[in-house]
């Protein structure tokens, strides 16, 4: 385990017009240096709010949010600094374009965090690359189709280059050729040492991707841990209403047919088959 | 190529077939795209001026055919859509003209003369010279605008009026009114195919119920999108101002020379031809 970046110590939050009480309750969690970690948790369960919270959108009631050892404060200078090193690629795609050419929307990060023009030009030129999107760099985000938004919005915080960057569920909009490149693009990122939070419905994809999954229920963590110990803990899928991903039911199959060793629970396809 | 381009834009394609919104999607795709924005914007107000300044016939004929002789070719919109983009002025050139030109009284007049049942249509030579001139001007003057709207997409118009140090509370509005016009469209289009498909529109009554309900939810949607917006921009730690890095886009001196020496044209064109 890396050192820890980002930690979370007993946040509470509501949101000030809500009547179902506390969006938050009581949440604890570090997050370490390039750690792969899935959020999961049924609609309404708080990941998003928890994230706004992570990045200083958001200030929680209670509790505090601690970047490299330094509880985060509300002044815009600290809070500034939390949302340069954590990133955040959000939901909907249109709801975090702003510009109206691909190349102003990457520029828009790095513009506010004041730096030189020429040190723009180059993050943006890189971020662009990295997406493989710089054919789009004039093009207006209205003209672009649902796949080319997710990733100008991915270049955007790239540009930043965040320390932590957020997905928030971002294959639901995604079909199946978009939702590959978006995973060469982790694993991209994962190889240079990002530190990676990505909250999702895809339980297959959580259960082969992830190192640690958050389960969210009613606004509290109920469970962080390995994915495998995770589905392993009935009690722990039954309260978060999880399915268990496929792969885990057939390796629990197959131990119980003795046809695969015990406490063996292969991510893919091909480390089922190597182990068969 | 360009139909091609044209049906690969992603699911937005409906909504510009060739509406009001294809003039944006013009301008993206316009072969001048390239050249500076100030250029283009500061030499077409230019031109525009020598039209209504120097109100010769000969200066708007020539002025006219090189606007619509750029933009169909350089700019590569084809000369079809240039056309019909100019009949939406027309119209509105073409009842003014008339009224202009033509003369209605009871007792004849005129060196021209139509007698209509009991009064008469009349125009002298000169109120016909008259408004062939206005007309042409008015197209000309339309076609100094066109080289500006069908090559230069609205971000770099806006980024203009920064750099001419329009307040920087309207040149940001104008920005998120340009952005949020596609976003409400694109609401208001899902809304009403959804309507449609559950028979919303099936007669008069109903579809007036159902423009209402539209137009109503998306005054909701649009406070709804500015609060998720708001959160996104603070969290690329957005503080009050919005910046974007706009591209340099130099202006080759051999553009601003070809620019001087048409305006010089222009020019002699006045005083030799004159009107």
């Amino acid at each position: 385990m890396g050192e820890i970046i980002l930690e979370v110590s007993h946040l509470t939050y509501s949101y000030e017009n809500a009547h179902e009480g506390e969006a938050l309750h009581d949440v604890s969690v570090s997050v370490s240096k390039r750690e792969k970690i899935a959020i999961i948790g049924s609609n309404g369960a708080g990941k998003s709010t928890f994230f706004l919270n992570l990045n200083g959108v958001l200030t929680p009631r209670e509790g505090a949010v601690i970047y490299r050892g330094k509880p985060v404060g509300r002044g815009k200078k600290e809070l500034n600094s939390l949302r340069k090193n954590v990133g955040i690629v959000f939901q909907e795609a249109d709801n975090q374009i702003i510009a109206s050419t691909v190349f102003q929307e990457v520029s828009f990060g790095p513009m506010n965090l004041k730096l030189p023009r020429e040190e723009v030009t180059e993050r943006v030129e890189q971020a662009l690359a990295y997406m493989n999107i710089e054919s789009l760099k004039d093009r207006a985000p209205h003209y672009l189709s649902g796949g080319e938004k997710k990733r100008v919005t991915i270049a955007d915080i790239l540009a930043m280059k965040p320390e932590i960057i957020i997905f928030d569920e971002p294959t639901a909009s995604l079909d199946p050729v978009n939702a590959a490149i978006l995973e060469e693009v982790l694993e991209k990122l994962e190889k240079e040492g990002s530190t990676i939070l990505i909250s999702t419905h895809d339980i297959d994809f959580a259960y082969r991707w992830a190192g640690r999954l958050l389960v969210f229920a009613d606004g509290e963590i109920i469970a962080d841990g390995a994915p495998v110990d995770i589905f392993r803990n009935d009690e722990a899928v039954e309260r978060a209403r999880l399915k268990k991903p496929a792969l885990f039911r057939m390796a629990e199959l197959l131990q119980r047919k003795g046809l695969l060793r015990q406490d063996c629970y292969p991510k893919t396809v091909e480390e089922l088959e190597a182990e068969l | 190529m360009r139909e091609q381009k044209h049906k690969n834009s992603g699911y937005h394609r409906h909504s510009h077939g060739e509406g009001h919104l294809s003039i944006d999607y013009y301008a993206y795709m316009s072969g001048m795209r390239s050249w500076n924005p100030d250029f283009k914007i500061i030499s077409a107000a230019l031109f525009l001026i020598c039209v209504i300044a120097m109100d010769s016939m000969a200066v708007s004929a020539l002025v006219l055919v090189t606007m619509a002789g750029l933009v169909v070719i350089k700019g590569q919109l084809g000369i079809l859509r240039y056309f019909k983009l100019m009949l939406l002025p027309f119209i509105f050139i073409l009842l003014s003209s008339i009224a202009i030109a033509f003369d209605f009284s009871l007792q004849p007049k005129g060196e021209y003369c139509i007698f209509l049942g009991f009064f008469y249509v009349s125009a002298t030579r000169a109120s016909l010279l008259e408004t062939a001139g206005l007309v042409l001007k008015a197209f000309s003057s339309v076609s100094c605008l066109y080289l500006i709207t069908l090559t230069t997409p609205m971000g770099e118009v806006v980024g203009f009026f920064g750099r001419i140090h329009c307040p920087k509370l309207l040149t940001e509005l104008m920005y998120m009114i340009y952005r949020f016009i596609f976003i409400l469209l694109d609401a208001q289009r899902r809304m009403a195919i959804a309507a449609r498909s559950r028979l919303g529109y099936t007669d008069f009554k109903t579809s007036l119920f159902s423009f209402g309900r539209i137009f109503s939810n998306l005054l909701v949607i649009s406070f709804k999108r500015a609060n998720a917006y708001y959160d996104a921009m603070e969290a690329r730690c957005y503080d009050g101002e919005l910046n974007f890095l706009e591209e340099d886009k130099p202006v080759s001196a051999g553009l601003i020379l070809a620019a001087l020496l048409y305006g010089a044209a222009l020019m002699v064109l006045w005083y030799t031809v004159g009107r």
